[in-house]
């Protein structure tokens, strides 16, 4: 952790801004929200990383999908990445985003959930328990550190073939695209 | 020498402000037993909100913002802090209202979020404003009767020569209604009712990202500055000590132990508030408002009472 | 140029405007408009004229005396402008409604009445300018139908009411002093004794009290500001209820003179005091009424209530300094009024007539011109430093607290506070929040409204900004009444005590505001997005149900409705069903039966005979 070395701070603070603090979107999806308030609280504590939750997207930077996603979350968790401002980094917790996990088979929830949204990184488990988590966290800024953390730059750069995925889900799509061709 | 005292207040009260957020979360995690983020995280934070490419309603929702950050920067210009004091007109009435300058900003700008999480918060907002006035008005009212004068830096002055206000027997029971109605005026729990996470989804922050919540932290920072530097103006003799630095009132070293002075009693009492703000869950409004105008108000109404009576 | 070619042209003015709508509509509107810009830069070129002139032909052998002094120019110039705006205001409004040249006669009309008001030197001609005034406000309020002609009536009865009481102050003037000239009785009225200026100071406040709606004597402004057309609004509640403030200060300063009134009573008895504590109360309890209120107008005409108090505590307290505030503040409400009203007059004439606070919003993106009108005067009728109305305010509140009314002052500032909710609601429910899809092809204002709103708006700023202006004419007139001249410069009031820099607080505002601008114009350009894409936690967006306007101070007007019904209305109201009870029953003597008008006679006869047998009287 560099956090306390001033001339990385110097030659790029929004980098190492982004990294240690992570505004988390409080958003409970699936059976790994249980174990996000021990993440966050005061045994396991997130707050000396600079992890803390907030209440809406707009506020936040980090998305942390927290387990299996049904189609009908899908649709708020698209929304609601849709709403984060940029530079954004989702982290998907858990086996079924990777692919399907326990629940590979089933007729309403998603097996990957990378065709739908940009996921930057993956935590397996079956729940990631808190210091799974930690060591996640960690990752990710090393992804940043490389600047390979670019979901948000590959769903801009992309769009057609998300936007694509997501309508074969859904047919046809409540909101309208949220890149065109002219803010791209 | 005005410009240098202008800029020199503004900035310190920027990072004393931004320090006491960063001295909250530090204190209040170590009350939970747990390590905490560094006190330089809001600083982290507010680097980073800068860095994201936030979204606007429309030009009101700017406007507006701009519009509190001002407001609450030009009260700090108006405030005596330390021996220093850039702007002078008009007195408390005047600071009073510049106060409002910065609620009504956020109030415009979230109201056209068009989001009613917004709009209730600021609703919440006003009525809690509302509440502390009553018994703030009281005591600010007892306070200028006292003195026979509505400039704040004739009550700093006349403080120095005769001891803190908290001490003069007239205005004891308005400085005890004055510290019960403080976590009311700083916004912080029990009082935290606008900005409230889990109930409103953070209120009139709900749109806010990017450079707007940075305004909207820097601003929180300021209006907590104000709250407590108000209180150490009014009741606790600003930048003096029981007189012990009027001998060196002018010199450079009398205005830096002047603003040291100043800085210990706004930390001290800012601890203290902290201590509060650790234990207590949020009220509803009705019960703020309830507390609020029951014994600060029969507090500091009766202290007017005493003060009109003693004159 | 001279006085009475300035009310002929008035009044001609007004009755010409009707018979040219009699051939074109174009014709009158111009001739209108013309006729009420005249009025102002007549009026505007008597500045500092001092003039008293006699007529000896006068109303039934009395001498008519028209005078111009600081007091009444003020006056003037402020009615002719407002009027002249509310003209230019009513050219769309107006359009396409029925009987309108009766609208602008009346207009007009109401326009030369309180000219001749200010401009009146006798009681009798005062009394005569006062009921031209009152007759043409009830026929105009009357003007829509419907259940503006219960309002009218309401206001009528109430405003006779006081016309007769002011009848038999000025006749009882006249019976001790066998004269109607003002500048006469007032050299007269010093040597009478205490109970006689009392009886004087009561009865003149009924009157006045009536038409500046102080509190127990209220009641008929809700309706009628409710139910009239809001273009007539703007007139009414502009100068129209201020007419009360004239005529208390031409009864308290000029015809009693301020060492009387001032000295009237002992230490808490005092009149003046008592007076004060009249307007705190007037202006507490319609500040918070107007917080419950789900109608734009009945909102705006209760704080026109509160802000009325405002003034009455400002003159009452007898120093010069409060004189000016309430001066001041009579001049700045009248500004913010109208400019609310015109606002809210745009929004009605784009929606058709549409004044429910709970169905509107969102008009910011639609009509931002009337936004920063409503804006600007709001920040006016709060009192933000840069509005005129913090100068005014900050006038009564520093007077009070250095002479020593604290309780007063708190009574003063908590209705400050009242006014910051109600108007935030006020601009919240109009034109923040989610735009209502049926409202959602509303076009712009029309310039002939968004040019008083502009004009008003800078007016609120440019007085704000440098209050001199105005101040060096109502200190003229706090010296023309005996007190003693303020400190005024352009930018403020400098005393002892404690100066008041209004350049200081714009340089900062400005400066810090520009950098401020700067750093953020420096950052991250912003994304515009509507009103759709919105936190909903992930869900979709409700089209006109998005929005928090029904009962939104909502603890707190459930706790504080059971104690703010208006008691006054509910005192009256049974005051009025009993005398029309004893009036339906007195009716019955008359039973349309001969064989009782007969017993009658007989009755009558039988005790004149029985009389007679007793006491021997013829």
């Amino acid at each position: 952790m560099d956090r306390n070395k001033i001339c990385k701070w110097l030659k790029n603070p929004g980098k190492m801004a982004h990294k240690y603090s992570f505004h988390v979107v409080y958003f409970c999806t699936g059976c790994g929200i249980i174990e996000i308030p021990p993440f966050i609280t005061a045994r396991w504590d997130a707050e000396r990383f600079g992890i803390i939750p907030v209440a809406t997207p707009r506020q936040a930077s980090l998305f942390l999908i927290t387990g299996y996603v049904s189609t009908k979350t899908l649709k708020a968790i698209i929304r609601t990445y849709e709403q984060m401002p940029e530079p954004k980094y989702t982290v998907a917790l858990g086996s079924c985003p990777i692919n399907g996990g326990m629940y590979y088979d089933s007729y309403n929830t998603i097996t990957s959930l990378d065709k739908y949204i940009p996921v930057d990184g993956y935590i397996a488990g079956c729940m990631p328990r808190p210091e799974a988590i930690f060591i996640g966290v960690t990752h990710l800024w090393k992804l940043i550190d490389m600047d390979k953390a670019d979901g948000y730059q590959r769903y801009r750069e992309d769009y057609v073939h998300y936007r694509a995925n997501q309508e074969q889900l859904y047919g046809k799509m409540d909101w309208p695209p949220l890149f065109s061709e002219e803010n791209i | 020498m005005q410009i240098s005292e202008i800029i020199l207040s503004s900035l310190l009260a920027l990072i004393i402000g931004i320090f006491f957020l960063g001295l909250a979360r530090k204190i209040m995690a170590r009350i939970h037993w747990r390590y905490g983020p560094p006190i330089t995280q809001p600083v982290i934070d507010i680097i980073r909100m800068f860095s994201q490419k936030g979204i606007s309603h429309g030009s009101i929702f700017n406007f507006g913002l701009i519009f509190s950050l001002t407001g609450s920067f030009v009260v700090i210009l108006f405030l005596p802090f330390g021996k220093m004091c850039p702007l002078s007109s008009g007195g408390l009435l005047v600071i009073l209202y510049l106060m409002l300058l910065a609620p009504l900003g956020i109030a415009l700008s979230s109201g056209e979020a068009a989001n009613p999480n917004s709009s209730i918060g600021v609703s919440r907002k006003f009525l809690l404003a509302l509440g502390y006035e009553v018994p703030l008005l009281l005591i600010l009212l007892a306070v200028m009767t006292h003195y026979h004068t509505i400039s704040l830096i004739e009550i700093v002055r006349i403080q120095a020569n005769t001891g803190w206000s908290f001490g003069s027997l007239p205005l004891v029971l308005s400085g005890i209604a004055y510290f019960l109605i403080l976590p009311a005026i700083l916004g912080i729990r029990p009082f935290e009712i606008s900005g409230a996470a889990q109930e409103i989804s953070s209120g009139p922050k709900v749109e806010f990202g990017g450079k707007f919540l940075a305004f909207s932290t820097i601003q929180h920072a300021l209006h907590e500055f104000i709250g407590i530097s108000l209180f150490v103006n009014l009741f606790l003799g600003g930048w003096d000590l029981f007189g012990i630095l009027e001998p060196i009132s002018n010199t450079v070293w009398g205005i830096i132990l002047g603003i040291i002075i100043f800085l210990i009693k706004m930390v001290i009492i800012f601890v203290i508030e902290i201590f509060i703000n650790a234990v207590f869950p949020r009220f509803r409004i009705e019960q703020a408002m309830k507390y609020l105008w029951k014994w600060p108000t029969l507090l500091s109404f009766i202290g007017l009472l005493i003060v009109v009576l003693f004159n | 140029m001279s006085l009475e070619f300035l009310l002929i042209v008035a009044f001609g003015g007004a009755f010409l405007t009707y018979f040219f709508g009699k051939i074109s509509s174009k014709l009158r509107d111009t001739f209108a408009v013309i006729i009420s810009l005249a009025l102002v830069v007549i009026i505007s070129s008597w500045y500092k004229v001092y003039v008293e002139k006699t007529f000896y032909c006068g109303f039934m052998g009395f001498d008519s005396v028209l005078r111009l002094n600081s007091f009444s120019w003020f006056f003037a110039i402020a009615i002719s402008s407002l009027t002249a705006l509310s003209i230019i205001f009513s050219l769309s409004y107006m359009k396409g409604r029925e009987r309108t040249d009766f609208y602008y006669l009346m207009m007009l009309l109401i326009n030369a009445g309180m000219l001749g008001i200010v401009l009146a030197g006798d009681l009798v001609s005062f009394f005569i300018f006062w009921e031209i005034m009152s007759w043409s406000t009830f026929l105009l309020i009357s003007y829509n139908r419907g259940p503006s002609l219960a309002a009218g009536k309401k206001y009528i009865i109430m405003s006779l009411i006081g016309s007769m009481c002011m009848l038999v102050g000025v006749m009882s003037l006249y019976a001790k002093f066998d004269t109607f000239n003002i500048t006469e009785i007032s050299n007269l009225v010093s040597s009478t004794s205490n109970g006689y200026i009392l009886f004087l100071l009561i009865i003149f406040s009924i009157t006045f009290g009536i038409k500046n709606a102080v509190m127990p004597l209220h009641t008929w402004l809700p309706d009628t500001y409710a139910e009239s057309t809001t273009s007539f609004n703007c007139i009414l509640s502009g100068m129209l209820t201020r007419m009360g403030m004239y005529g208390f200060l031409l009864l308290m300063y000029v015809i009693v003179g301020a060492t009387r009134v001032l000295n009237l009573g002992e230490c808490l008895l005092k009149f003046n005091y008592i007076f004060a504590w009249i307007g705190a109360i007037t202006i507490i309890i319609p500040t918070f009424i107007a917080l419950l209120q789900k109608d734009a107008k009945k909102l705006l005409a209760w704080s026109a209530i509160g802000q009325g108090g405002y003034m009455i505590v400002g003159i009452t307290i007898g120093t010069s300094l409060g004189l000016a505030g309430g001066i001041f503040h009579t001049l700045n409400h009248a500004i913010y009024i109208v400019l609310l009203f015109m606002s809210l007059g745009a929004i009605q004439y784009r929606t058709g007539g549409e004044r429910d606070l709970n169905k509107l919003g969102g008009f910011i993106k639609k009509m931002p011109i009337v936004f920063v009108g409503a804006l600007v005067g709001i920040a006016g009728l709060i009192g933000i430093p840069l509005a005129n109305g913090f100068v005014s305010k900050w006038m009564i509140y520093k007077t009070l607290i250095l002479e020593g009314y604290p309780f007063l002052a708190f009574a003063a500032l908590i209705g400050t506070w009242g006014c910051i909710l109600y108007s935030y609601k006020f601009i919240h429910h109009i034109f923040l929040g989610q735009l209502p899809e049926k409202f959602k092809n509303i076009k712009k204002a029309p310039f002939s409204m968004a040019l008083p709103i502009i004009i008003l708006s800078l007016a609120i700023l440019v007085f704000g900004i440098l209050p001199g202006i105005v101040l060096k004419v109502v200190n003229r007139i706090g010296t023309s009444f005996g007190f003693e001249s303020l400190h005024v410069n352009i930018w403020g009031i400098a005393s002892e005590t404690g100066t008041l820099n209004t350049i200081n607080i714009f340089a900062a505002i400005l400066i810090v505001g520009i950098i401020i601008w700067l750093i953020f114009k420096a950052a991250h350009k912003e994304l515009k997005v509507d009103q759709y894409d919105n936190y909903a936690a992930g869900s979709a967006i409700p089209p006109n149900k998005y929005n928090y306007t029904v009962d939104y101070y909502n603890p707190f007007t459930k706790m504080i409705s059971p104690y703010l019904k208006d008691i006054f209305e509910i005192f009256y109201l049974k005051i009025a069903n009993k005398v029309q009870k004893l009036c339906n029953s007195t009716r019955k003597i008359y039973t349309g039966y001969v064989g009782s008008y007969i017993m009658y006679i007989v009755l009558f006869l039988a005790i004149l005979i029985l009389v007679q047998l007793k006491w021997g009287v013829f």
